[in-house]
């Protein structure tokens, strides 16, 4: 063909009108997208009841934050298929991500989002300080932490670590943002074992100065959020050294930039880098070089120097001490449960209303294609996930609870809770948003619809505030700890919701119908049942090396297999108990009906997912194929609830993505 | 149709008009209108041969909103049956099928505003007043407003809702609730073109009015739009105490800024519980889609209606239409009295019998188009 023609006729295809594409469009057969509200029944339940069991009585705070993200050109609105939606530009360098997550605060900040932080008091502070930082993660995941950092880990570890001196000075700058706080106790060679951090601090007498130093390059403070560009002032966690003797870890406050930014004399700061997520918050680096601080600047509320150098602590015993030092940590994981739940909403809203608009093969010739959702493989993937996700909301609820009322004699449950379900809850995310990406196909890389990007986002999460398996492990040491004090006081054992091993061991019907695998009687045993065998194996396990003359801590590298089952087996429990309290307080009606639903499938899939019932011969092989056979059943009846369930989240609309609304207009050539 | 109708409607080949006629009440709606209003539009929607529907109001008004002050006195069922009436009508609107057009002359506040607003294209003229004045009055913006307020720039809608603040033509054209502003003198032109071009296809409708319309109408010099960086720094407080002590604030630094006085002595004007209502309804309207909007809307005026919790309304529709004495006493007098659990009573399902959340029908056409153009 004559070369001149073919360009022409190409440049005249490119050149046609909208209109000429339009009639097209109109007269080919095409794809269209009908919405899921549509095509979906109504919801046979109040769907505003349903978002209060989960936000409780935080939804009017939470939603306060999202009106001020969404009114703001500072979240990036744009609009894709008639429907405005905010995420940040992660096209950006990571520099101008760091920015705009600094501006994205001080913009909240103007607002009055921040106002009176320190002084609300009581239950109801703790649960507005929750509300802010979950809402913002929302957004985006840098934000979250970039403001839990400053708020929870530096502003923390003023309020439990110091005491009124540290409180009256620096409560009001740090609200204010004229101070900006990092937190620096994770080291190049030591993260979950805080107590073998090596950056050392000495007094000096004559000046009445603590000297902090970095001895060694693994001993330079990593990971430290804030600190590679915005922070000026740190927490720092050391060695105390009092004339030759260590006294252990204790945490000191440290400038380390002066109000221009220049960083301070004695101060070096490096950048961590690109990561492969969460590049709006600026982690760096940080080495002392003898620095000097005034003897104050102590965090004293469990140990003090005095000004002739003498140490004073009221806790004698170092391993309480550092326990005690711990506390603002647990506030971290309360935050970092509840906004894994978050993410975990928005990846599954977004993939269940993409699969309720998305159709793929027909079943018959000439029939419609059908719809992703009404794949029984397709509801396999993502109902379950839902229902998990509701059961882990209540659970983080209830995490939240019991660390807003805690009393000196709840601080272990608090720890232990906190670490089981920080665990349990983000590997929950992470797994969803990998089904959720893949249930998206393709859309699922596009990083405007959010659900492949999130893993990345997100990932961090089964790492900081305490790596998940270190944590499982130590939920397990606790339980054995509690178990053996009750048996040598030879009491009933108390706390942890353990008082069922008082019990005789639960049965468990030789052969599982579907009915009985509904009742709560049942699902409550079979969970119980693993966690007292668990437990019981356990014991005996580490008995038995005792008795080789193993020591402590080897015994505990060498059981790490029946520790983390245990430390599931606890979980598992604990979160369906919380599960049915929660029930408890809803009216008989459709809304019950639909949780009883839930509840069956987070047991059901728990039973068919969690290799130990198996494994320790808590289900038959027979057994096992009912419990099978069931997960079927009960994702065809959670199907018609799959929407309502989804938009009882809360999420609202413009923080999901493109694909859980009009694909079509939002990719239509009209919006390029 | 009968010469006293209070709608009118005028067939020419496959345009349809829609006349609010009731100039002497500046043509609000009436129980009969909402009836008639309903029917008509149902009937557009299902005929093939309509292709595009034009609403107007007859005389010197668009429509001044809902006849209130004869509900204030009937029993809140009759009220209910009205609101739900106008509401579906305001649902149909934001989700009709056809292409629709409201030319908007003189006044259009509250319920006659939302006629308009919530439709494709909504356009304004030289003597275009807009208003939600419901907090004077003891009621809050309801008709579907806490969508289209909460999405308008910045916080502009919180202060527009809470204010009642009067917008003109080219005010609304710069903050999204009109889509053209077209010449007074061309109006008529622009209806005759409309109706000779016999078409629904959008992407004409929009040629045609943008050919007759003033691309960039003048602000007024002392354009309430002009305060916008106020406004979003104070209307974005969490609370209507907060919103107030901003406000006054920033009149403690300017002394002497007539547009900031007179917006908090609105807001001292209108009733604490209603300002309460209304603040959290449009905050919760950002987050909504206009359905879910609308239902809680519905819930928040019956049980205004009901007046168990409060009767504002009552006293605003005595003070302002029925007496006139422009002095109403609300009670709760003061904000601080109005407690978060009786604005939480606004929000929730009523508890009566016979009541039920409002059922909207279920629509072809959830596009949203009523989307602000911003």
């Amino acid at each position: 063909m004559d070369r001149v023609n073919f360009r022409t006729q190409i440049l005249t295809r490119h050149l046609q009108t909208h209109q000429t594409t339009t009639d097209l469009l109109n007269t080919a057969p095409c794809v269209s997208y009908t919405p899921p509200e549509l095509s979906e029944p109504s919801p046979n339940f109040d769907t505003t009841s349903l978002r209060k069991l989960l936000d409780g009585q935080s939804v009017e705070d939470i939603d306060y934050i999202f009106n001020l993200m969404i009114q703001s050109n500072l979240f990036c609105p744009r609009e894709r298929g008639g429907k405005v939606f905010i995420a940040p530009d992660f096209n950006q360098s990571m520099e101008q991500q760091r920015e705009m997550t600094m501006r994205r605060i001080d913009y909240l900040r103007e607002k009055g989002a921040f106002d009176g932080w320190f002084d609300r008091k009581g239950p109801e502070g703790d649960l507005w300080r929750f509300a802010q930082a979950e809402s913002v993660s929302v957004f985006d995941h840098s934000l979250g932490i970039k403001l839990g950092v400053h708020f929870f880990l530096w502003g923390g570890a003023i309020r439990f670590m110091g005491t009124k001196r540290h409180h009256d000075k620096w409560y009001k700058p740090t609200e204010t943002y004229e101070v900006k706080g990092c937190f620096a106790m994770t080291e190049l060679g030591h993260g979950s074992n805080v107590r073998g951090i090596e950056t050392i601090t000495r007094y000096d007498a004559s000046t009445g100065e603590f000297i902090i130093n970095t001895p060694c390059e693994s001993a330079q403070k990593y990971w430290i959020g804030g600190a590679a560009n915005h922070a000026t002032h740190t927490v720092v966690f050391s060695q105390l050294e009092i004339s030759g003797v260590n006294q252990g870890v204790h945490a000191f406050i440290a400038q380390i930039r002066d109000e221009n930014g220049n960083v301070c004399p004695n101060i070096r700061i490096a950048d961590c880098g690109h990561k492969i997520g969460l590049n709006g918050v600026d982690n760096g680096r940080i080495w002392f070089d003898n620095l000097r601080i005034p003897r104050e600047n102590l965090l004293n509320s469990v140990a003090d120097v005095s000004p002739d150098g003498q140490y004073l602590s009221a806790i004698k015993d170092p391993d309480q001490r550092f326990a005690a030092f711990l506390a603002p940590l647990t506030s971290g994981r309360v935050t970092i449960a509840a906004s894994s739940m978050n993410t975990t909403k928005i990846g599954l809203a977004t993939a269940i209303r993409y699969s309720l608009s998305r159709r793929a093969f027909s079943i018959r010739p000439n029939e419609p294609e059908v719809l992703l959702l009404d794949y029984p493989s397709h509801q396999r993937r993502l109902l379950p996930l839902l229902a998990k996700t509701y059961a882990l909301s209540f659970a983080s609820n209830y995490l939240k609870m019991i660390y807003v009322k805690r009393t000196p004699e709840s601080i272990k449950t608090v720890h232990v809770v906190s670490s089981a379900l920080k665990a349990v809850l983000t590997w929950h995310c992470m797994r969803t948003l990998q089904e959720c990406r893949e249930a998206c196909g393709g859309q699922g890389i596009k990083t405007e619809n959010h659900v492949g990007h999130l893993k990345s986002e997100y990932d961090v999460q089964l790492t900081f505030e305490g790596d998940n398996n270190v944590l499982m492990q130590q939920i397990s040491k606790a339980l054995l700890a509690e178990f053996l004090a009750a048996k040598k006081r030879n009491k009933p054992i108390r706390g942890l919701g353990l008082e069922h091993l008082n019990k005789p061991a639960p049965i468990i019907p030789t052969h599982l119908t579907s009915s009985t695998l509904r009742t709560t009687q049942f699902q409550t045993d079979i969970f119980c049942l693993r966690e007292r065998d668990l437990l019981h194996r356990f014991v005996t396990e580490v008995s038995q090396y005792q008795s080789q003359g193993e020591s402590k801590e080897h015994i505990f590298t060498v059981t790490y297999q029946t520790a983390e089952d245990l430390g599931r087996a606890f979980s598992d429990r604990l979160i369906l108990q919380t599960y049915l309290d929660v029930e408890a307080t809803v009216p008989e009606g459709p809304l019950k009906s639909v949780l009883g639903l839930m509840r069956s499938m987070y047991t059901t899939i728990v039973l068919e997912e969690d290799a130990s019932f198996l494994r320790y011969g808590y289900l038959s092989t027979d057994n096992a194929a009912v419990v099978r056979k069931e997960v079927l059943k009960l994702c065809s009846e959670l199907r018609p609830h799959a929407l309502s369930l989804v938009s009882s989240f809360g999420i609202p609309d413009a923080f999901l993505a493109p694909i859980a609304f009009n694909w079509v207009d939002a990719n239509a050539w009209s919006s390029v | 149709m009968a010469p006293t109708s209070q709608v009118l409607t005028k067939h020419s080949s496959n345009v349809r008009t829609i006349i609010l006629n009731r100039p002497q009440q500046l043509n609000a709606l009436t129980l009969e209108m909402v009836s008639q209003l309903l029917e008509l539009l149902n009937a557009y929607e299902e005929d093939p041969s309509v292709k595009l529907v034009i609403m107007k109001g007859e005389g010197r008004a668009f429509c001044a909103g809902g006849d209130v002050a004869a509900l204030a006195n009937g029993s809140w069922k009759q009220g209910a049956v009205f609101f739900s009436r106008a509401y579906t009508i305001d649902y149909l609107v934001a989700t009709y099928a056809k292409t629709q057009v409201s030319l908007i002359r003189g006044i259009a506040m509250g319920g006659g505003a939302a006629l308009a607003i919530h439709g494709r294209f909504r356009v304004v003229t030289d003597n275009t007043l807009f208003a939600m004045p419901e907090t004077a009055l003891g009621s809050f913006p309801d008709v579907g407003s806490s969508y289209y307020l909460s999405r308008l720039p910045g916080f502009f809608g919180e202060y527009v809702g809470l204010t009642g603040a009067r917008l003109d033509g080219a005010e609304m054209l710069a903050c999204g609730l009109a889509t053209h502003f077209v010449p007074l003198e061309k109006l008529s032109l622009l209806e005759d073109a409309l109706c000779k071009a016999n078409t629904g296809d959008p992407e004409i409708i929009n040629n045609i009015i943008h050919d007759f319309s003033n691309k960039n109408p003048k602000l007024k010099e002392k354009s309430h739009y002009f305060r916008l960086k106020t406004i979003n720094s104070c209307f974005s407080r969490r609370t209507v105490e907060e919103i107030i002590s901003a406000l006054e604030e920033e009149e403690a630094d300017r002394n002497m800024d007539d547009w900031i006085s007179w917006t908090i002595q609105a807001l001292k004007k209108a009733s604490p519980t209603s300002l309460k209502i209304s603040l959290r309804s449009i905050r919760a309207g950002r987050l909504q889609g206009v359905r879910q909007c609308l239902i809680r809307e519905y819930r928040i005026f019956c049980t205004i209606l009901q007046g168990k919790v409060c009767k504002d309304f009552f006293e605003g529709c005595r003070a302002l239409l029925l007496d006139k004495d422009k002095n109403p006493k609300w009670e709760p007098s003061k904000l601080e009295l109005v407690s978060k659990q009786m604005v939480d009573s606004y929000f929730a399902p009523l508890d009566d019998e016979d009541w039920e959340d409002l059922k909207l029908p279920v629509r072809p056409n959830l596009t949203s188009y009523a989307i602000s153009k911003l």
